[in-house]
């Protein structure tokens, strides 16, 4: 366990340093802890690495199609190929979508499918760092992100910094670590609803001591140039984010019915051999991105299995896992069996989704959840079929039970169905090639 | 190298001969306090946040506890390097990250140590102290009436119901989320960065921590403008064994070491690579460094060809050579054969290659990127970059990447990487001896530059004596010491420093004294890029 000062002190107020901040009362004025009535609509991110095994069509017998539906259409008229068997418990919450291509340059092998889907926009460098725009996750928590007390979340199943950007060298870095995620939201400050908020006497210090890093931090700016003063600005930003949560917590929180503390993860997931224990910590994080949906302490998340071109050993494989993709002959079992594990994962993190009642439906039907990768076929960073399984109907805007088959249609277009059917009001996606002012109406209820 | 004609805007007259261009700019060797009108370029004005590893180092330094790094949101690398100061930023996430580890700190931090009055008996003014002395520490720089006005306001919020002590370790709390701990501070006045922005330029350079009270003094009686005073503090500093730990976390960098515990291994193929093989590899290329630069302060270079490394059991096995009489690490002579230098370590051979097999392409990629500091473009997409599985006739790995030669589009970057990475192919894929692969005699030989060498022993002599590879250790020590990526001037400065290390024998500590000694390290010269 952590030290921990003392407490001796009372709960103070906010203006226990005279450095205060009009700013913070106001957005906290602004802000409400959930919609009134009805339940709202939510974004989730779900990302894996390395692609799937779409198939040659030039050399079936090689190399056949392991992703795609069998079908096409709603309902009966479509079924789960061999690697999305997995999700058969959701079938009829998903919308999957074949034929797409991110229609960008593709110079950088992952990084620029990677960048292509999620910002519409072309990498910087080969550098994954290097995300020249905001990620679809910031975008939309850019919107409705900004009454909830975090704006978004970013998790990880393995460890990586994920790819969650709000813009150039402005990274959202994932939590990996199941434990400290837990202590971060359900941890002392977690306010059970009802319960007339929280009153530890150290946060009114917290937030004095904050206050006076702030002032540090605005004093600093007028001695910088242009570029540092935007990372000061960002900085900045994070201790006032900071504040407002503390401050947020002296407050009583909505009578939410399906919020609870959930469990205490395990304090650690050690390695077995050389492969992470991904399935435990991807349990762990679902169940807590889920209470922290239903708690409404966020609308959006990024969740990220592996991070692309991921070298995580999978349990039963020999190697990295980005080695196979390239090393493994065909018919490529072990990586097939990677990718039928990763929608495994896929699965349990749904079914933590679907699992919490909300009214007479559940939070995944509130939710709009993208999954997907940054390539199709790994071996050689094909940017055609691209994976796209979306979860959830953000209540009622998206249809389900669906495969819907495009002759490759820029993947933009259904990254801006899924921004519109969250709430967002956007007039276009991309940039250049990934440029697009329609979304995909086959995915729109 | 263009940097000739970089000079050349501010005039050559008494820079030294135009034809002995290594001369030039000859500050770094003569003693002026004042600078020379034409400079060597200078660093960029920049904040640079702390990488976690120098966070947990500078609170180690300050207060004597212990900060795990990996209890931070990781730092993001670019080009192979953690403290690229662009991409280190703090999000929310970073924010609260460092509230707590502040508040853990504070309440772990020893007071009567920090203090100069008895903690039950303190008052205004032994809380005033303390802001001042600790501030100088943390900050690395004096504090201002500002600043003390500002921690002694947050003091009197507390005291007056919390007492002194309570006072005295929020203070502490709000003193390192301040970005004047979080953020080195170097932005200059006038052109020239002040002392106290000296002090922690060198520290952070030497030690990979901050500055220890003799730097800060002589900070503060104003002598770091002096090279020579810069000289003689470097010289200081190298001897004490802070300097091993900041050799080492440039290498940890430069050469990716801190992956090698990580890499997964096919554990049927190779049984070798038992638990902790990784580890054992990285600190062997830090020890084989650090014996080098410190104990035998030797020609850097001799590192590609030196047959004294240190080991310890795990790597005795994996090499099959005699094992160390105790448990861990002993420096020792390897056989004759052909395993020499830092291309014969596991943490290169294991690093550069697959799960399952070697690769010759990384290993000669390695060479020519980390090493020889060349520019080699990713391979094109939509092409499979898989190569033949072994058959009957291409039973080795030289025959199935035959195939990379076939296409001219593969051919153009494969020609530069595969004839050097075949050198290696007597090491499998963590780097153990073989002659053979499926029963036919391994062929080491290859090329780099058109030079044709026989095995891996003879390119690690063709790399010792390879004036890129000089000019390489150069740029990535001032790519280091800089924290962004080098500009056209910055490599023109780089090639300079080369010359010196030339100069000096290839002394690797000579090479860090010039660059702390260099005009160009003492001049801000504009905004950060």
């Amino acid at each position: 366990m952590r030290a921990r000062l003392s407490r001796r002190a009372v709960l103070r107020g906010a203006g226990g340093v005279a450095l205060g901040l009009p700013l913070l009362e106001a957005m906290l004025e602004e802000r409400a802890w959930a919609v009134g009535g009805g339940f709202p609509t939510r974004f989730g991110l779900f990302f894996w690495g390395n692609g799937t095994l779409p198939g040659d069509p030039d050399h079936p017998a090689e190399n056949p199609d392991r992703w795609t539906p069998v079908g096409t259409g709603a309902g009966d008229a479509w079924a789960l190929s061999e690697q999305l068997a997995p999700l058969a418990a959701h079938k009829e919450r998903l919308a999957v979508v074949t034929g797409l291509s991110m229609k960008l340059p593709n110079p950088y092998p992952h990084g620029s499918g990677a960048a292509g889907i999620l910002t519409g926009k072309q990498l910087g460098n080969e550098a994954l760092e290097s995300f020249q725009a905001a990620t679809v996750d910031q975008v939309i928590a850019a919107s409705i992100g900004q009454d909830s007390l975090y704006p978004s979340l970013q998790t990880a199943a393995t460890d990586t910094l994920g790819l969650s950007f709000s813009g150039p060298n402005a990274r959202h870095p994932c939590e990996s670590d199941p434990f400290a995620l837990y202590q971060r939201l359900f941890g002392d400050t977690f306010v059970e609803p009802g319960s007339g908020g929280v009153v530890s006497p150290t946060l009114g210090l917290r937030r004095s001591v904050l206050d006076a890093v702030m002032g540090d931090l605005g004093r600093l700016q007028g001695q910088v140039g242009a570029a540092d003063k935007v990372r000061l600005d960002q900085h900045l930003t994070g201790v006032r984010e900071l504040e407002a949560r503390l401050a947020r917590l002296e407050e009583d929180p909505p009578d939410l019915e399906a919020c609870t503390r959930p469990d205490e993860p395990l304090s650690a997931y050690p390695d077995v051999g050389d492969s992470p224990q991904i399935d435990a910590r991807n349990r762990a994080m679902a169940a807590m991105v889920a209470m922290a949906l239903a708690c409404d302490q966020t609308r959006v998340f990024a969740h990220f299995l592996t991070e692309p071109i991921t070298e995580v050993r999978f349990d039963g494989t020999t190697g990295g896992y980005h080695s196979l993709t390239h090393d493994e002959p065909n018919p490529q079992s072990q990586v097939n069996s990677v990718v039928i594990a990763c929608m495994g994962h896929y699965a349990a993190f749904l079914d933590a989704l679907a699992a919490i009642p909300e009214g007479d439906a559940t939070l995944l039907d509130h939710c709009a959840v993208l999954g997907t990768s940054e390539t199709s076929y790994g071996r050689t960073h094909s940017k055609d079929e691209l994976p796209i399984v979306i979860a959830g109907s953000a209540s009622g805007k998206l249809v389900q039970d669906v495969h819907v088959r495009t002759n490759a249609e820029n993947v933009s277009k259904v990254v801006l169905s899924l921004v519109r059917a969250s709430g967002v009001v956007a007039g276009e996606w991309g940039v250049e090639e990934g440029h697009v002012t329609d979304g995909l109406s086959a995915v729109e209820a | 190298m263009s940097w000739l004609a970089l000079l050349v805007g501010c005039g050559l007259s008494g820079l030294g001969p135009a034809d002995d261009p290594h001369t030039l700019p000859e500050t770094s060797t003569t003693a002026t306090a004042e600078p020379t009108p034409c400079q060597a370029p200078g660093a960029p004005r920049l904040l640079r946040r702390l990488t976690h590893e120098e966070y947990a180092r500078t609170v180690a330094d300050l207060l004597g506890v212990y900060v795990d790094p990996d209890s931070f949101a990781s730092d993001p690398v670019v080009d192979g390097f953690r403290n690229d100061a662009n991409a280190l930023v703090v999000g929310d996430l970073l924010a609260d990250q460092y509230r707590a580890e502040a508040e853990d700190i504070a309440a772990q931090a020893d007071l009567p140590s920090l203090l100069a009055c008895d903690v039950t008996q303190g008052d205004a003014a032994c809380a005033t102290a303390f802001v001042e002395d600790f501030g100088l520490r943390a900050f690395r720089r004096p504090l201002t009436q500002a600043d003390v006005d500002r921690y002694m306001g947050l003091w009197l919020t507390i005291v007056p119901e919390d007492g002194f002590e309570e006072g005295i370790r929020w203070v502490l709390t709000a003193m390192l989320q301040s970005p004047s701990f979080l953020y080195r501070v170097e932005v200059g006045a006038g052109g020239r960065f002040s002392d106290a922005e000296l002090a922690s330029r060198m520290s952070y350079l030497l030690w990979a921590g901050p500055p220890d009270d003799a730097l800060l003094l002589a900070a503060e009686a104003g002598q770091l403008q002096d090279p020579d005073e810069r000289r003689a503090q470097a010289e200081r500093m190298l001897a004490d064994p802070r300097a091993r730990r900041g050799l080492r976390a440039w290498l940890d960098d430069w050469l990716g070491l801190d992956t090698v515990p990580g890499l997964p291994k096919d554990p049927l193929l190779f049984p070798h690579w038992v638990e902790g093989a990784g580890e054992s590899a990285r600190e062997q290329t830090l020890r084989t460094f650090e014996w080098l630069v410190f104990d035998a302060d030797g020609d850097i270079r001799d590192v590609t060809t030196t047959r004294t490394t240190a080991l310890d059991r795990t790597l005795a096995a994996l090499y099959g050579v005699p094992a160390p009489a105790a448990d861990g690490f002993a420096m020792t002579e390897l056989p004759p054969g052909p395993r020499i230098g830092l291309l014969g370590q596991a943490s290169f051979l294991a690093r550069q290659a697959h799960s399952v097999s070697t690769s010759v392409t990384r290993r000669g990629l390695f060479v020519h990127t980390a090493l020889l500091c060349r520019e080699i473009p990713p391979p094109p997409t939509n092409v499979d970059t898989s190569i033949p599985e072994p058959s009957e006739d291409a039973p080795t790995m030289r025959d199935r990447v035959a195939v990379h030669l076939q296409d001219p589009m593969c051919a153009s970057c494969h020609a530069v990487t595969d004839p050097v990475g075949l050198a290696f192919e007597q090491f499998d894929g963590i780097g153990r001896y073989r002659t053979a692969e499926n029963g036919v005699t391994i062929d080491p030989s290859g090329e780099l530059d058109g030079e044709p060498f026989a095995d891996a022993a003879a390119l690690g002599r063709m790399l010792h004596d390879h004036p890129d590879f000089a000019s390489c250790l150069a740029e990535t020590a001032l790519r280091y010491a800089q924290g962004h990526p080098l500009s056209l001037d910055e490599v023109a400065l780089a090639e300079w420093h080369r010359e010196g290390l030339a100069e000096a024998g290839y002394r690797w500590q000579a090479m860090l004294t010039d660059i702390v000694a260099a005009d160009g390290f003492g001049a801000a010269t504009g905004e950060g890029r």
